[in-house]
């Protein structure tokens, strides 16, 4: 499978676009700080809410794919200002949702109370995107008509609503694991050089999925 | 401006290429093989075949965004990142947008390699001939002007290039898509050959569908080796696994002692003896040092890519003609055409979740023109051909609200069923009015007049879109393919990265740049062989049309040197 598949089944279970990196038209965004203010503490908080969304199994899971780190690096390069604050925001929400509904730190909770927790945020989450794409849509509308009545050069690039925290940080579980060397070679088959192609190559159920 | 002016003799060679893309590498080729002794000058940096391919052999985990784009590559690409050249693995490979800015008086996607190799580095590989109907359609239907050669002009030429580069594909015998030398084609998965077979079934043989034909090998072939199925090719292969510049052109010009490569070099001008209506040579900005040379030949090879070698058209004798060599005709930098596309439709095929493919095969599926042929009319000129392919995605089919070892387990198997899409790529027509022209007002990083576009899909290309979506559709539908979708994604001129026109050949210097040569019919050493001189479009790719025509050319030239006509 290639990348572009990656991306869609990310997507698909994501219910949104991967944020980051799109094919933005015109304009010049501004960038993200160098510095999105990533801290030891929120790398290993990152790496066990991204250990229960892709745990150890009978192969390695996030943590032992360093998601953490993969999302530091990636908020702060390809994500722009807007998408920053909200993923950095969404982080000490995380934390006080966590504290509310169980009364603890998330690494201080049990496994089941770690899903029951981010099934909840996923529900928030979904509710959360559906109102912003909602509220977007007529700003959205308008300035597509703005831009329709300039010329090409004049034209900008619509900036929506950040999704919410959540869905920012599956959608960089699901990346940052599938394209790590245990996703890819442990979860995943990987063969950098096959040599040959085979259109009817067997398969049994349960078969692993190649990577890229 | 610092002239070096006592290196005459050390910088005269008989012929001078500009540009080391398909085209330049093919000109060097084949004039140093004939025993010239050429120069060829690349406006950008050396890329050493094998050791500068820095990305050919990472893995995506060693990419810090795994491939993907940040916010500085979106800040310094602003071009590049309006479609997929832009990303993590190949930035290396595209030109910086910010030094050589251009100005669209209209949208127009410029994708640019400038360097040793050019797009020869990245480019698609699907490698077809242009069929009879191509060349003759122009003058049947009254547009623009006529091709002044014939399919059987070109014909040897197609196979003598294709001989050379390693084309695989299959011998499918059709009139639309003439068969040429091939190495054994690449298979076709299980869904494919099934698409084909109820396709072949439902249309009682009016369409097909074959491999596409692409410029990778299948067999071992000069020093190079056959494709060991990573599909990463455009990272540069380290095995010269498809046809580009380094694996091919440029070892086998260096092969014959005759060839001087000399990267850096701008061409900024073709230097025209108006005695003798010829060229006598170029001047060339050093991009690093800022001097200017003078290069002196008996023959110059334009072949910078089709809107850089008008670029250098106009820019030379401007004390004669004002919008510079080739413009008498009025129809210099006119016609652009590229090929419009990204449109067409996608399913889903189920019955085959026993197979999986091994391999990554760089090449998909071709659909050859079936519009306006034989008996089909319809609203609009030309038609269009389909490339795809089917594949068996990942696991996507997640109950929402899923997470855990589920999750990992149902992202990690292929999806049930495969999913097949295919994408039209359509004929543009050449419209005198589309057009670019030197901005003066702007300059690039070296204090150069920019290219400034204005080009625009028309009535033709618009109706004919419709078409590319929904036969997509039907041909999908009868052939047992599920939830077919159609799309448009949208098409803004120069996506198709293949730039034609400005230069075209013909038959009358009234209306034409070039003549059936390839020589601008106001200076007759002068050759101009890459996408400028396309007189139409066709629906093909067109890099392997440029291979021939310029080994073509560089007979022609050689002979006329003999006889001292030129």
């Amino acid at each position: 499978m290639d990348r572009r598949d990656l991306l869609k089944s990310i997507a698909l279970v994501t219910g949104a676009a991967v944020i980051g990196g799109d094919f933005f038209l015109t304009g010049c965004k501004q960038a993200g700080k160098s510095e999105a203010g990533f801290t030891p503490d929120n790398i290993r908080l990152l790496d066990e809410v991204g250990e229960t969304i892709l745990p150890t199994t009978q192969t390695p899971g996030a943590k032992a794919a360093q998601v953490g780190e993969f999302m530091k690096v990636y908020v702060t390069d390809c994500y722009t200002q807007r998408q920053q604050n909200a993923f950095m925001e969404g982080l000490i929400s995380l934390q006080d949702s966590c504290e509310k509904m169980h009364g603890k730190a998330f690494t201080d909770c049990s496994e089941t109370e770690r899903k029951e927790f981010l099934i909840s945020l996923e529900k928030e989450a979904k509710a959360f995107n559906q109102k912003r794409d909602e509220e977007d849509k007529p700003t959205r509308e308008a300035h597509e008509q703005r831009n329709s009545t300039l010329p090409w050069k004049d034209q900008t690039e619509f900036e929506g609503s950040p999704s919410h925290y959540y869905t920012m940080i599956k959608q960089l579980t699901l990346l940052g694991f599938f394209t790590s060397q245990t996703g890819m070679t442990e979860t995943l088959r990987h063969v950098p050089v096959p040599g040959k192609y085979d259109g009817e190559f067997p398969y049994a159920k349960g078969d692993k999925a190649w990577a890229e | 401006m610092n002239l070096n002016t006592n290196a005459e003799s050390q910088n005269t060679y008989d012929a001078i290429v500009i540009g080391s893309g398909i085209s330049g590498g093919w000109a060097a080729k084949e004039l140093t093989e004939k025993g010239l002794k050429v120069i060829m000058l690349e406006r950008g940096r050396n890329i050493e075949h094998i050791k500068d391919y820095v990305n050919a052999n990472k893995e995506l985990w060693e990419f810090p965004h795994r491939g993907r784009r940040t916010q500085q590559m979106i800040k310094d690409y602003p071009v590049l990142k309006r479609d997929y050249p832009l990303n993590e693995t190949v930035l290396d490979f595209w030109v910086k947008d910010k030094e050589c800015p251009y100005t669209e008086i209209k949208r127009f996607d410029w994708y640019r390699g400038y360097h040793v190799g050019g797009r020869s580095l990245m480019w698609g590989r699907q490698s077809y001939r242009l069929n009879k109907w191509d060349f003759e359609a122009n003058a049947k239907e009254g547009i623009a002007v006529d091709w002044p050669i014939r399919y059987e002009d070109i014909a040897p030429w197609y196979s003598y290039a294709e001989k050379f580069a390693g084309i695989q594909g299959s011998k499918d015998g059709l009139e639309v898509l003439p068969d040429g030398e091939f190495m054994p084609a690449m298979e076709l998965n299980c869904v494919e050959k099934e698409v084909k077979k109820r396709m072949a079934e439902y249309y009682k043989g009016k369409r097909h569908l074959i491999i596409g034909r692409s410029a990778n090998l299948t067999q071992p072939h000069y020093d190079r080796i056959n494709c060991q199925y990573r599909n990463r090719c455009w990272r540069g292969c380290p095995f010269g696994g498809y046809f580009s510049t380094q694996s091919a052109t440029l070892p086998a010009a260096m092969k014959t002692g005759n060839l001087t490569l000399r990267p850096f070099s701008i061409v900024t001008k073709i230097l025209y003896d108006k005695d003798t209506k010829k060229a006598t040579g170029v001047e060339v900005l050093d991009a690093e040092t800022n001097l200017t040379y003078e290069f002196k030949a008996k023959i110059v090879f334009v072949c910078a890519s089709a809107l850089n070698s008008t670029w250098v058209l106009m820019n030379s004798a401007t004390d004669i003609w004002p919008d510079g060599l080739g413009s008498s005709s009025g129809e210099l930098g006119h016609n652009v055409m590229d090929h419009h596309f990204r449109a067409g439709a996608k399913g889903r095929v189920e019955g085959f979740s026993d197979k999986y493919e091994y391999g990554r095969r760089p090449t998909g599926i071709y659909i050859p023109r079936f519009r306006n042929i034989y008996d089909d009319k319809r609203d609009y000129l030309r038609g269009f051909g389909y490339q795809g392919g089917a594949g068996r995605g990942r696991g996507v089919e997640v109950a929402e609200f899923t997470i855990g070892a589920d999750l990992k387990d149902a992202l990690s198997v292929p999806t049930e069923d495969w999913q097949i899409g295919i994408t039209a790529f359509g004929e543009m027509l050449p419209y005198h009015e589309n057009k670019v022209t030197l901005d003066r007002n702007t300059t690039d990083k070296w204090g150069l007049p920019v290219l400034a576009f204005d080009v625009e899909i028309k009535e033709n290309e618009k109706k004919m879109r419709i078409d590319m979506m929904n036969d997509a559709k039907e041909m999908l539908e009868v052939s047992g393919v599920k939830d077919v979708e159609t799309f448009d994604h949208g098409y803004a001129v120069g996506m198709g990265i293949h730039e034609m026109g400005t230069a075209r050949m013909g038959r009358d210097p009234k209306t034409s740049v070039l003549n059936k040569y390839n020589q601008v019919w106001d200076a007759l050493n002068v050759f101009v062989t890459d996408g400028a001189c396309m007189t139409s479009a066709s629906c093909v790719n067109p890099s392997l049309t440029y291979m021939a025509l310029t080994a073509r050319a560089a007979d022609y030239a050689v002979s006329e040197l003999k006889k001292r006509n030129l």
